[in-house]
């Protein structure tokens, strides 16, 4: 396994505030990473350290082994239109497709103009007229064409409808499979891109609370549903993520069940249910809200 | 786990490049609507020019001339190369650092596309001068490139140079504005400017107090027109490296 991106004890300070708090982590070569978070959690921060954008105030970043401020070496491999990307006052999308070229080496000419029709992005439409979804497809046509070795996604999919979602997952997916990069895709609407996802992130008020593999964390947590008093029985003494009930029944969200634990529910007469990992990472969340309120 | 290990990065002259084209990507901007307004003030120009000429004497040419060596007419396009340097800075700076462009890059690339923009408006200028002086005032009288600011009587490569350094003067001093915006925002630009005009207020105290006027003129006569005009790139070199410094440490923000 290789790291392309290995981060410690990583601190960005504005003022009082800790946009990003003693953040370490590493992220493996071609696989797609979900940075995940609520608005405002540190997610384009982290990202703009990781690019060179933005200065830590304390912690080491290296991007394939060196630090990414003023690297030119490191950020050459790297794309990273961010959601609020500004253009020059004058372009319209065609100046976008054809400066690209000039800045990464793996540019696919065909690729971008395949993902244009797919997209129907206007290419001669000035961009600060275009519509939210056809400003993000600008910054999904650059990642995903650019082939750049490291490639950030920031919220890549607003404004895009259901169609155009679908199909910036099913091209990431496509050419991920042919040329094979590292991803990091930013968002806060979970469920949509959980499938795709191989590792994830949590960042949380600037914190890593999640550092997991995507398959491990579907497995890590189970919602046991039956009547309030088999369910009570049964989550006696396990770790409780979520409780929710209506009358005599009761859905218990529980962490790590194993083999044993599932025989158990099953004679007990309980229904055991998969928890999405929007659901999941909404419940850890809670928790570590509770825990940080016990801390202060 | 063991780490990559990267290839050699670009040469920096390819990485230069990149960013030069970046700024003329769309060349409308840069290069074509500027030649159109000048082309366009032209023409009111020479329509005025020729209604003067048409309805006066013979004898009051002369003087006419005189007066329209005063022509701001060409001055505009000065101006704009300034508003262009900002926004250069302000909004192609964040847009080259997703690209993957380093600060030092993106400056200096900057700086190698405005010297070149400075040629070649300065060589524009010189030629149209040139004819300018050659027909008389187009024939009209008319004065718009030979401007008494821009020097009449100079040969051409004198009046190349003098073009020249003021092109290279706004495009520097519009990347310092646009700096201090991208780093400090409205805030800072407005304490900029403030600072910048009491250190001028400073200085004509202290030329006033210290009865120094004379020795200024002194030095501007002893420098020249064209010596004057060099003695603007000091500031136009000022600008350059303080521009640098301030955006090496700057962070686009939405």
């Amino acid at each position: 396994m290789t790291a392309v991106i290995e981060v410690d004890g990583l601190t960005r300070r504005y003022g009082r505030l800790a946009a990003v708090d003693d953040a370490t982590f590493t992220l493996e070569g071609n696989r797609i990473h979900g940075l995940l978070g609520r608005n405002g959690a540190g997610k384009t921060t982290l990202m703009q350290l990781l690019t060179g954008q933005e200065f830590a105030s304390s912690g080491t970043i290296r991007v394939f082994g060196q630090s990414p401020v003023e690297n030119a070496g490191v950020l050459q491999h790297v794309s990273f239109i961010k959601e609020s990307q500004r253009y020059p006052e004058d372009f319209r999308p065609k100046h976008v497709l054809r400066s690209a070229p000039w800045f990464f080496e793996n540019w696919d000419a065909e690729f971008a103009e395949q993902l244009v029709d797919d997209f129907r992005l206007p290419l001669n439409t000035r961009i600060k007229k275009l519509s939210r979804g056809q400003l993000s497809a600008i910054g999904v046509i650059v990642g995903l064409a650019s082939r750049a070795p490291l490639t950030f996604f920031d919220e890549p999919y607003l404004g895009l409808d259901a169609v155009a979602r679908q199909t910036f997952y099913d091209r990431l997916l496509e050419d991920y499979a042919e040329h094979p990069r590292t991803v990091v895709l930013s968002t806060h609407l979970i469920d949509e891109v959980a499938n795709l996802l191989e590792h994830v992130l949590v960042i949380d008020q600037g914190r890593i609370i999640i550092d997991e593999d995507a398959d491990t964390l579907r497995g890590s947590a189970t919602t046991v549903v039956g009547t309030r008093s088999a369910v009570d029985a049964f989550v006696e003494g396990r770790e409780i993520l979520h409780r929710d009930g209506l009358g005599g029944l009761a859905t218990v969200t529980v962490a790590g069940l194993d083999a044993k634990g599932r025989a158990a529910a099953s004679a007990a007469g309980l229904e055991l249910g998969p928890v999405s990992l929007q659901q999941l990472i909404i419940r850890l969340t809670n928790v570590s809200e509770k825990e940080f309120e016990h801390s202060a | 786990m063991t780490t990559i290990t990267l290839p050699s990065p670009r040469p920096i002259t390819s990485r230069l490049r990149s960013v030069m084209k970046l700024h003329i990507a769309n060349p409308w901007t840069t290069i074509t609507l500027p030649w159109i307004i000048l082309g366009t003030i032209f023409a009111a120009n020479l329509a005025i020019w020729a209604l003067i000429f048409l309805n006066t004497p013979e004898s009051a040419h002369a003087d006419i001339a005189k007066g329209l060596q005063w022509s701001g007419a060409s001055l505009y396009i000065f101006v704009y190369m300034m508003v262009v340097a900002i926004q250069a800075v302000n909004v192609t700076f964040p847009f080259a650092l997703g690209y993957g462009v380093t600060r030092r890059d993106f400056f200096l690339g900057t700086a190698v596309q405005f010297v070149t923009l400075s040629a070649m408006y300065a060589a524009g200028l010189t030629i149209l001068a040139t004819i300018e002086t050659a027909t008389n005032g187009w024939g009209l009288g008319g004065r718009m490139f030979t401007a008494a600011y821009f020097g009449s009587d100079l040969p051409w490569y004198l009046q190349f140079f003098v073009f020249f350094v003021l092109m290279l003067f706004f495009f520097f001093v519009g990347a310092v504005l646009g700096a201090v915006y991208v780093r400090w925002k409205a805030t800072g630009v407005t304490f900029f400017l403030v600072a910048l005009g009491a250190l001028v207020i400073l200085a004509l105290y202290l030329l006033t107090l210290t009865d120094s006027w004379a020795a200024v003129g002194e030095f501007l006569a002893a420098a020249g027109f064209v010596g004057t005009y060099a003695w603007s790139l000091v500031i136009t070199a000022i600008s350059g490296v303080a521009g640098y410094l301030i955006l090496r440490r700057a962070t686009p923000r939405a």
